[in-house]
């Protein structure tokens, strides 16, 4: 029963390895398992023992930023299935997905132009319900019988392009704020 | 004849063995020490019942002179009378762009600045010391012992070298610090806990020198920060600039000398304290030329002079719930922390952006102090089972330089501490076999724009194609939020690892010979405290390790029992005798023969929890 | 037999459990240990023990064990100030001498 740092992190919580996920139980795993490895608890405890805490509470972190963010999770699944999502090398994508791509920067460029900060953040929730469908349909790539890996693999591609254009937004917001 | 406290039920310590552990509040204007006494965190006062000591510093032939008596020097001895030396903290003459209206001689040390003085050239990190070195002071004749640790608060703005110069500063004071902790987290602590709060909170921190916004989750004993932002160089300070530049257009003045600087800055502030409450104040003043001053300030003037300065703390707490991804209809209450959110045009600036009124029914002033205390009474191990969690994060992202003057982002803001991150690079020449390696700190893409931590080279990598070498380089921050980065070439395991000692940071060396020449001055026998050192190391040790053996020997077979026992002894046997040597070497012996036990614990530890919870989800 | 507190001593424990938010009083113990054979415990207590020995005093409950109560036996609490310090002592009328820290005492 050694917690090894080979062990998954879906096994680190004690959740099941799938994409969908009880979000409400993988916190309370987390809080109950940083409650007993974070440093404060080792504050006064040999270095040894601090040394460990600071070890242990780092991948505990680690794991549960992998596991509660979608893209993360989903890349981590294709990683443990020895799938490369090919984020930086493959940027081949339906001409459909690319049209909408450019029809959602030509947006942002006007409404950070037009210093329409309301206009930003409408684009920023419309961006978010873009990004839940997404997630269904990674949940119905990965957790399905017969998962399409592959076709899991380009939708984390997309994911990648998506999550650039709320950055985008982002600093729009936030130039147009400053 | 000690006097004792009252010890949470089953916590008492043996005699002599108090765990007497502070929070300090090491602020740019005033700072406070505070503990847990009978389980209520309150500040500790001087012997006239002051709380606050200015924090002021005066140095003379005579000697050094810290809090009120420096403060009085103020006027008359600016050149040598540190104020606010906080915002000097990592920083070098360059990051100063008041520097030329400040009364000092400063001299540009390798990275960080120093004030020369009449006793010498001080560095921000000594005149700090010398500031806590009055509050462990005070801590210890208030608690009748030696401290076994202290919580530090720094804003949690400050970046990684401020953060490393305040540890040094406290570690040069003596004082054993348990952690740096967020000022925003340690208000938060005093604040939920006195409140039961459950729900987001944002906390509003304006202190002299520094704005910080933190946005927490409060949820049954976890303070979770969800983001975090500021400006650390943004304090009250300068709304007393504001006024004392309005008085200077109004009387027509220029060219001012430190001393008249001083005593405008010193009427500026109190003009500030008296408009929170009075719609107008006079102002009275006489130059060292003879000159009069009499002025008179109303509070619309002063709100429409300093309307810049509250709009500019209003962006990063906009910044900051964008992060956090809530609106403000989602913050349950914003907590006032600092002695500058007295001001009236900030309570009414916030509490319009939140459409509520903000939270002040906790000392602004104390409440950084108090959550210190109460986080260093947990640290030291004072506190029963029902202890809370801090689940912090780091202010600003941490990142490499890469080709062409740009900066990769390697462990991104507001991640939880702590946490690790690593990232592959290659050689680009063949032959290659060294690799430059620039840490930085910031938001922006170009290097110039972020702050620079260190650099080092990676030497003896084998030489191989351009773009063959795997140099795996991993940031590691601790629950300081203090960074440590190693470079490791994958194939043939060259390392090279290095504490980010930001490039002006004090090497340990040097604190020690600081350390050394300050004991000196109170003629301690250094040997006889580092032998008294060493045992209580070493006491503690044992007192962890038979505590763990109690409760879980079982983990143990008979052979690793038996080693662990003799060298148990061994280590008794050497805290009883005078070698400092021999009682070093027994507890790392111990320490080394205990740590597969504490790895096993840690486990166990880790599945009850699990199983507690899946207990108590079913 | 009894152990009671100073009125001093009393006002500060009141402030002190409100302040903590709960526990029914104090306890005072001994333990052997220390530089002069025993020690003096002072705790909180939140649960009441089967075999807890209990005094009222000033409004405030003092629990105690049959064992410490002969070593405690006609012992006031008092809440005193010496400089910066302040605390709780112990004025325990059975003590021969105590090793001068005022935490530990021999009978």
């Amino acid at each position: 029963m050694t917690l090894d740092f080979k062990q998954d992190f879906f096994a680190l919580f004690g959740q099941p390895r799938r994409f969908g996920l009880d979000a409400a139980a993988l916190d309370a795993a987390y809080r109950a398992i940083a409650a007993e490895v974070h440093p404060d608890r080792y504050a006064s405890a040999p270095d040894s023992e601090r040394r460990l805490a600071l070890m242990h509470a780092t991948r505990v972190n680690e794991g549960y930023q992998t596991l509660r963010q979608p893209l993360a999770r989903a890349r981590y699944l294709l990683q443990l299935a020895g799938i490369d999502t090919q984020e930086e090398t493959n940027t081949s994508m339906p001409a459909e997905f690319l049209m909408e791509q450019m029809e959602w920067r030509e947006a942002i460029a006007d409404a950070r132009a037009g210093s329409h900060v309301e206009q930003l953040e409408k684009l920023a929730r419309e961006l978010a319900g873009d990004l839940k469908s997404l997630e269904a349909e990674l949940a119905e790539a990965l957790d399905s019988a017969d998962p399409d890996l592959d076709g899991a693999a380009q939708l984390v591609r997309k994911w990648r392009f998506m999550e650039k254009l709320d950055q985008e937004i982002g600093d729009a917001i936030e130039a147009l704020l400053y | 004849m000690a006097l004792l406290q009252i010890a949470e039920p089953g916590l008492s310590t043996a005699p002599h063995q108090h765990r007497l552990a502070v929070g300090i509040d090491l602020g740019t204007t005033n700072s406070l020490v505070a503990t847990v006494r009978s389980g209520s965190a309150t500040c500790l006062p001087d012997e006239f019942g002051r709380s606050l000591l200015p924090s002021v510093v005066h140095y003379s032939k005579a000697g050094t002179v810290v809090g009120h008596n420096a403060q009085a020097e103020q006027s008359h001895d600016p050149h040598n009378t540190i104020v606010s030396v906080k915002r000097f903290m990592g920083r070098g003459l360059a990051d100063l762009p008041d520097a030329g209206s400040l009364p000092y001689h400063f001299v540009d040390a390798p990275g960080m600045l120093q004030l020369s003085t009449r006793a010498g050239a001080k560095s921000p990190v000594e005149v700090s010391a010398d500031i806590l070195r009055t509050l462990k002071e005070r801590a210890e004749a208030s608690l009748g012992g030696e401290l076994t640790g202290a919580v530090i608060t720094v804003p949690a703005y400050f970046d990684d070298a401020q953060r490393q110069a305040t540890k040094d500063a406290a570690r040069l004071a003596g004082l054993n610090v348990l952690r740096l902790l967020n000022e925003p987290t340690a208000a938060a602590i005093a604040y939920g806990l006195d409140n039961a709060s459950e729900g987001t909170y944002v906390v509003y921190d304006l202190g002299g020198g520094t704005f910080d916004v933190s946005i927490l989750k409060l949820s049954r004993g976890v303070f979770e920060v969800l983001a975090t932002s500021g400006d650390s160089a943004l304090g009250g300070d300068d709304f007393d600039h504001r006024i004392y530049c309005w008085m200077l257009s109004e009387a027509g003045l220029s060219g001012l000398g430190a001393h008249n600087t001083r005593l405008l800055l010193t009427r500026a502030r109190e003009a500030k304290e008296a408009l929170t409450e009075h719609t107008e104040t006079r102002i009275t003043a006489i130059l060292s030329d003879g000159e009069s001053i009499d002025l008179t300030l109303d509070q619309a003037t002063f709100h429409e002079i300093t309307k810049t300065l509250v709009d500019k703390t209003l962006l990063p707490v906009r910044k900051a719930l964008r992060d956090a991804k809530i609106s403000v209809d989602d913050v349950k209450g914003v907590v006032m922390v600092g002695g500058a959110t007295r001001m009236p045009q900030v309570q009414k600036a916030v509490g319009e952006l939140f459409g509520q009124p903000p939270l002040t029914n906790l000392d602004p002033d104390k409440v950084v102090a108090l959550g210190a205390a109460m986080q260093a009474n947990v640290l030291a191990g004072n506190k029963g089972d029902d202890d809370w969690l801090l689940l912090d994060v780091i202010p600003l992202s941490l990142g490499l330089e890469t080709m062409g003057g740009l900066v990769e982002k390697v462990i991104p803001r507001n991640s939880t501490i702590p946490t690790a991150r690593a990232q592959e690079f290659t050689t680009f020449k063949d032959g290659q076999t060294a690799m430059a390696i620039h840490v930085l700190q910031g938001e922006r893409e170009l290097v110039a724009d972020c702050r620079s931590l260190a650099r080092f080279v990676l030497h003896g990598i084998p030489p191989m194609v351009a773009g063959a070498a795997r140099i795996r380089v991993t940031f590691q921050v601790d629950a300081d939020g203090l960074l440590s980065v190693t470079a490791r070439e994958q194939s043939s395991g060259v390392e090279a690892h290095i504490e980010v000692k930001p490039s002006y940071g004090l090497s340990d060396d040097e604190i020690s010979r600081m350390l050394t020449e300050s004991l000196s001055h109170v003629k301690e026998d250094i040997e006889a405290r580092k032998l008294r050192e060493a045992i209580v190391d070493a006491e503690s040790l044992l007192e962890a390790t038979r505590s763990a053996l109690a409760s879980d020997g079982d983990l143990l077979d008979a052979a690793e029992r038996a080693d662990i026992d003799a060298a148990l002894a061994v280590a008794d046997a050497a805290i009883k005798g005078d070698s400092t040597r021999a009682v070093n070497d027994a507890a790392a012996a111990l320490s080394r023969l205990t740590d597969p036990f504490a790895e096993r614990r840690m486990n166990r530890n880790i599945q009850r929890a699990l199983k507690g919870h899946n207990i108590s989800e079913l | 037999m009894a152990i009671t507190l100073s009125e001093r001593a009393a006002d500060h424990i009141r402030n002190f459990l409100t302040r903590r938010g709960k526990g029914l009083g104090i306890r005072l113990g001994v333990k052997t240990s220390g530089c002069s054979g025993m020690a003096y415990k002072l705790e909180f207590v939140d649960v009441a023990h089967d075999d807890d020995l209990t005094f009222e005093s000033f409004g405030v409950t003092v629990f105690t064990d049959a064992k410490s109560l002969a070593y405690l036996d006609g012992t006031e609490l008092d809440y005193a100030k010496e400089g910066l310090n302040e605390g709780f002592k112990f004025n325990n009328p059975n003590v021969k001498n105590e090793c001068g820290c005022g935490e530990s005492f021999h009978v």
